[in-house]
Parts: structure tokens; sequence; C-alpha cells
């Protein structure tokens, strides 16, 4: 009996410290539930709102906080570099090196190259590039190198102007890309011979050991099918983080990312631009006779000789080669 | 100089929405249709651990919006105030994707939805245009801090949840709380 008694009494003393430990315990989640309610909307936790505004059910959203110093500190210098600094090297190369000119000077008889289409393409994509750059410059770095000298109102237009001309032009710009890259892809295939060219640097070099120098190269040299492959793969980037910024609405992005295509946007514009400045020399000022391609589709003999040897060993062996009438 | 911020005290909100109301009703003049400067987020919704928080423009010290702007269109009162010139905007998003509290809104106007001139809390403090001018009350609405008045949607809290005011004189307000409560923890952050 006595026995029976004390078992009771631990039960029942068992029974009351669990009392007691649950009751602390309910107190403790009620207390946890503040700090885990901070740490929820710290955490971007989701809730009701009646606000039917874009991401307003969202309290606080969270993003790596690095992405918004990211444009100002490194990507706006940087295009600011790809555009004027491409152009002050590329004088100075020209005025130590001198330009590439044809040995034989101009034949007059004008080889096929580049049908009509594809003239009106190349424009189609390149004159909306070039104000893209520009517009582009204006609204990634402009407030650091351009705002500081003009009046509120006046820089107030600029950038206003900046932005619908990106906007709109950023249409043709995509088609143009689309159809450069997919038409013009089969010529720009790498070759064992391009790791040549690069070897010489494509023979423009006009001192040392690389002067006199001249790698084979066929439709496309190396050079030139760098450049491309690096428009094909940055402006599929470049288009297609320029959409989501573009039509909000038709894709909604979220905001984060929507972070990351401004960033990923203004990297291919960094590399698209710096390589446009080379490109844009090179068919100008640096390869003499180079520029008619893109005017009226054909080149001179000699240049086609001199720069693309392959190919117009090729076209003179299977019959394509097509002069001017 | 006073730093004015906002703080809103969640033992207290009550999800009675009386802060967005108050907001729409004075700054009606600037508001389209849609622009919500001042939301109540309700988290845990009919569970456990529901808590409603009031959230707007919370006038950060190192904004991110005035950070990645584009068109640089923000600008710090001397009272610590993040306001924005419109005239300046081009409604590209930028802030709306940088900022952490959702507070950039835009009315869809222009071919495509394009967007038009953000949108924000302005602390009823207006904008640029000269203080109470028509253009400022078109653009930007109310312009409580020139009369020396605090935002509406604080002043009129029913349970005093939403807190406007010197930073010092808010937290301080808010610590006397939370040492009344007793209980640990009970502080935000």
């Amino acid at each position: 009996m006595n026995k029976l008694f004390k078992h009771l009494g631990v039960a029942f003393a068992l029974l009351f410290s669990a009392v007691c430990f649950a009751n602390g315990g309910e107190q403790a989640v009620a207390q946890a539930s503040d700090a885990q309610m901070w740490a929820q909307l710290k955490d971007g936790a989701v809730g009701y709102t009646a606000s039917k505004s874009e991401f307003h059910g969202q309290a606080i959203n969270t993003y790596d906080l690095r992405v918004l110093d990211l444009r100002a500190d490194w990507l706006a210098p940087a295009l600011m570099a790809a555009l004027f600094g491409m152009i002050a090297i590329f004088i100075v190369f020209i005025k130590i090196n001198g330009i590439s000119k044809l040995h034989h000077g101009f034949s007059g008889k004008m080889v096929y190259r580049w049908s009509k289409a594809d003239v009106a393409i190349h424009w189609l994509g390149a004159i909306p590039c070039l104000l893209l750059i520009l517009t582009g410059l204006v609204l990634l770095a402009g407030r650091f190198f351009i705002q500081p000298y003009l009046g509120e109102g006046v820089w107030a237009g600029l950038v206003n102007g900046a932005k619908q001309v990106h906007d709109v032009l950023a249409i043709p710009f995509m088609i143009g890309w689309l159809l450069m890259t997919v038409l013009w892809a089969k010529n720009q295939m790498p070759k064992m011979y391009d790791i040549k060219w690069f070897m010489v640097v494509g023979g423009y070099i006009n001192f040392g050991p690389f002067k006199g120098k001249h790698p084979d190269a066929g439709f496309a040299n190396a050079g030139e099918k760098l450049w491309f492959w690096a428009f094909a793969i940055f402006g599929l980037v470049i288009s297609v983080s320029g959409m989501l910024l573009l039509f909000p609405n038709l894709f909604e992005p979220s905001r984060n990312l929507s972070l990351l295509a401004l960033i990923l946007h203004g990297v291919s514009a960094i590399i698209i631009c710096a390589f446009s400045i080379v490109h844009i020399f090179m068919a100008t000022a640096m390869s003499e006779g180079g520029m008619e391609c893109m005017v009226s589709g054909y080149c001179d003999e000699n240049w086609a000789t001199q720069h693309h040897n392959l190919w117009f060993d090729e076209i003179k062996a299977n019959g394509t080669l097509k002069y001017k009438e | 100089m006073a730093t004015l911020k906002f703080l809103c005290d969640t033992k207290r909100c009550i999800e009675c929405n009386g802060c967005v109301t108050a907001c729409k009703n004075e700054n009606a003049s600037a508001l389209e249709w849609g622009i919500n400067r001042r939301r109540v987020v309700t988290i845990n919704d009919g569970k456990q651990g529901e808590a409603s928080i009031s959230v707007a423009c919370m006038h950060c010290d190192d904004a991110p919006c005035m950070a990645v702007c584009p068109a640089n269109c923000f600008y710090k009162t001397e009272d610590g105030l993040v306001l924005h010139n419109k005239d300046t905007c081009i409604g590209c998003g930028y802030c709306l994707y940088a900022c952490p509290f959702g507070a950039p809104q835009f009315p869809k106007s222009g071919a495509f939805g394009a967007r038009g001139k953000m949108d924000k809390c302005t602390f009823c403090a207006g904008g640029p245009e000269e203080n109470h001018s028509e253009a400022e009350m078109k653009k930007y609405g109310s312009n409580r801090i020139a009369e020396g008045k605090l935002p509406m949607c604080a002043e009129l809290c029913a349970t005093k949840s939403l807190l406007a005011g010197d930073a010092d004189v808010v937290s301080a307000i808010f610590r006397e709380r939370v040492a009344y409560r007793g209980a640990k923890n009970a502080a935000w952050g």
C-alpha cells in the first residue's frame, strides 16, 4: 500500500512538471515567433495585401546588395573605356603602325562578295547598333560623365531622348542580329589556319617579326570569325536581357532577374562596343578597300587575294567567281 | 537636422489599412489609378504567427534606388528623405528592381503598357517644385513637412502602430513600449 502511494506521488509529480514544461514551451514559442516573424520578413516572406501593385505581397525583397554598385563602379567606366579608350588606342596604333595598304594598288576589277540582301541586313543591325551604343552610354554612364556638365532640364531631355531611342531601335537591331547570325554562320566556322592567323596578328603589324606576313584566310579571317561569334553570343545575351527590361508586362520577370538582366546587358554592351570599334576601324581606316564590301557588296580583286586568298582561290576553282558588270 | 524615418510596430498593427486610405486621400491630386504608395502586408494570414506591417518607402540612408537610377532623378533632403524629380524620371523601372520594399510604382502609359513616371511615398514632403504650388500638388501630392506636420498615414494610425518623425524620437518611443511590454525578444530586428 505504501509502495502504491509512492508510485502515485511520483506519477503526480511527473505530470505536474510535464505541465510546467508545456507552459514554458508555449511562452518560448510565442517569444520565438517574434524573432521568427522578423526573420521571415527579412528572408522575403510573401503575405496578403489589399494592394494590387507589382511585388506588393512581399514586404522586403532579398538580393545581393553588391549588384547595386556594380553598374556605377565597374560597368559605367568600362563602357566609356570600351568606346573612347578603344578609339584612342586605335588612333595611336594607326599613327605608329600605319594602315594595311593594297600591295598592288586597286585592280579596278570588282569581285562579287556580298548580296544586296546581306548588305541590307548588315546596315539594319549596324545603324541601330551604333545608336544603341551611344544612347546606352548615356543611360549607363551619363549620370557620372555627362550630367555634371549639363543643367537639369537639358540632362532630363537628353536622358529621356536616349531612353526612347534605345527602346525603339532595339527592335531593328534584334532583327538584324538574328538574320546575320543565322544566315552568315556557315562562313564563320573556325578552321585550323585561323590559329596561324592569330599567331601573326592577321598580318596587320607593319614592324618587328610580324612585318610583311600574310596568313591564310577564307571568306572570313580569324579576327572576323571571333567578332562574328562574340556578336552572336553577346547579341543573344543583350537581346534576351533587353527584352526582359523592355517588356516587363509581357515576361513578368522577378526583380532579381531584372537586376541580373541589367548587369548582363551592361557586360554584353561593353564587349559588343569594344568589338564594334575594332570592326569599324578595320573596315574604314585600317584595311584599304575594305569598306567597299558593305557599300556595293563587291570587293577589289587585289583586296580579295591579299586578305582572303583561300576564299578567292576557292571561288575561282569552283566557278562561282563573278565580276561586276 | 533631424533624420526622418517611419517605424511600424507590428504588435500594434491591426491591418485596418487606415494608413493606406489616409495616404490615398492626402495625396489624391498626384495619384493615378492603381498606385498605392503605402500598403499593409500580413504574413502567416490566419495562422499562428500572423503579423501585419505597413510598408512604404523607408527613405533609406544609402538608398538603392538612388544608386541605380540612370537619370539620377533622386535627391536627399536635409531631413534625410529620399525624393525624386518626375520631370527627369524616364520610367525605366530600375528603382523598382533595386528597392527592397517595392516602393516605386509606375502608372502604365504609352504603347505596350510602357511605364510612366515613377511614383512613391514622399513622406508627405512633396517634390522639387515650389512648396504647395499647383505643379507640386499635381506631381507629388501634399507637402505636410513644409507645414511642420508629419505624414498623414502615421498621424491617422488608430493604434499608433505606424510612427513617423525624427529617428531618435521614434525609436525612443518604440523602445519604451518594448520595455513596458516586458517580453524578451519582442523588439524587431
